[in-house]
């Protein structure tokens, strides 16, 4: 809730092969609340608004100039998610991966993909 | 009889000197707060507040507010306690889940407007919820629709979505997200039109796309059918 928003970090697999399908994981520390609280109405638990509504809305991923995938997440989505997929290693380009969250604001995290020999 | 009005009249104004006297800066104000997530909270922001300001807490309306933000009401003397002391001390009172709670100011932000780079992917991977085509229903014979439509949600969609069209179906408890209460779209006008008919084709989540599996015809008898499924417990 009040935790800090981290720079969302990347990790791909060192040795990559031309054509070789890779895995990307990226990790954001982001937190995600529906906004919601159970409060005691001293007669009965009720649901209120506690706090601003708090989740990650979109994460897009670039290889090279080239948007390869939408993830859409809404406010069931976990606290700082780890997403995992995989590519296929078709060009030498950076992976480049951006999160907008529900009040608009955006993140970006990117890593050169080198073939190796 | 003379005496008793003039005592009375007397009295009353005197009784009015006094109270203005005494409740000069006696003011009321509201406050909308942020911040309570557990069931202890309201005790302990209403008792912390009362601590530490000469303040008298009336009430913590949580429900049935205007906004939807539980709305706190104190009475306090102007000439002792301002409205922006309250707010600070309101900010540095903690929760006993080890949280603050806060003054809310401006409206509630669920979700801010699309930027320019979500809309800009949004164009380029295609069909997505938020595009969806400005379409017209072509069926005329809207009774007879309705009667095939029936048939087909029954044969096809009351799977998950329930016969009643309630979410509840036998086989949807298995699924990652609820099927959609049809009641939603009961009476809607042709704006829903382009929507239904995109979602119904391409689907989303467990729902299947049924555009490979029901003709165009068919879609559309589907919308006009579910236009006309009503929530059982109105």
């Amino acid at each position: 809730m009040a935790k800090k928003i981290r720079d969302p970090r990347l990790r791909i697999t060192r040795r990559i092969k031309k054509d070789q399908v890779f895995k990307v994981k990226v990790k954001f520390d982001h937190p995600s609340f529906t906004g919601l609280g159970i409060v005691d109405d001293e007669t009965n638990p009720i649901f209120n608004r506690a706090i601003p509504v708090s989740f990650i809305r979109n994460m897009f991923v670039y290889y090279g100039d080239q948007l390869v995938s939408r993830f859409r997440m809404s406010s069931a989505i976990a606290d700082d998610p780890l997403f995992t997929f995989k590519l296929k290693a078709v060009q030498e380009a950076p992976v480049k991966v951006v999160f907008v969250d529900n009040q608009g604001e955006k993140w970006e995290v990117s890593k050169k993909i080198k073939f190796y020999t | 009889m003379k005496k008793v009005l003039s005592f009375l009249i007397l009295s009353f104004f005197f009784f009015y000197a006094v109270s203005n006297a005494v409740f000069a800066g006696t003011v009321e104000e509201e406050f909308k707060i942020e911040g309570l997530i557990s069931p202890a909270s309201p005790k302990a922001l209403k008792s912390a507040l009362e601590k530490k300001l000469e303040v008298k807490v009336i009430d913590l309306n949580l429900k049935s507010t205007k906004t939807g933000w539980p709305v706190l009401r104190v009475q306090f003397d102007s000439m002792v306690v301002s409205k922006e002391n309250i707010e600070k001390v309101i900010g540095e009172i903690e929760d006993p889940a080890g949280h603050k709670f806060k003054v809310h100011h401006g409206p509630l932000l669920a979700n801010a407007p699309i930027l320019d780079e979500e809309q800009k992917a949004i164009a380029i991977l295609g069909d997505t919820a938020e595009v969806f085509p400005n379409m017209k229903n072509p069926i005329t014979d809207k009774v007879a629709s309705v009667s095939r439509g029936e048939k087909l949600f029954v044969d096809n969609c009351a799977k998950c979505h329930g016969l009643s069209g309630n979410g509840y179906g036998t086989v949807a408890h298995g699924f990652t997200t609820w099927p959609r209460q049809l009641w939603a779209w009961n009476n809607t006008g042709p704006e829903t039109d382009g929507y239904l008919f995109w979602f119904i084709t391409n689907g989303r989540s467990d729902m299947p796309p049924w555009g490979l599996i029901l003709s165009e015809y068919n879609r559309w008898d589907l919308i006009n059918y579910i236009k006309t499924i009503k929530n059982p417990g109105e």
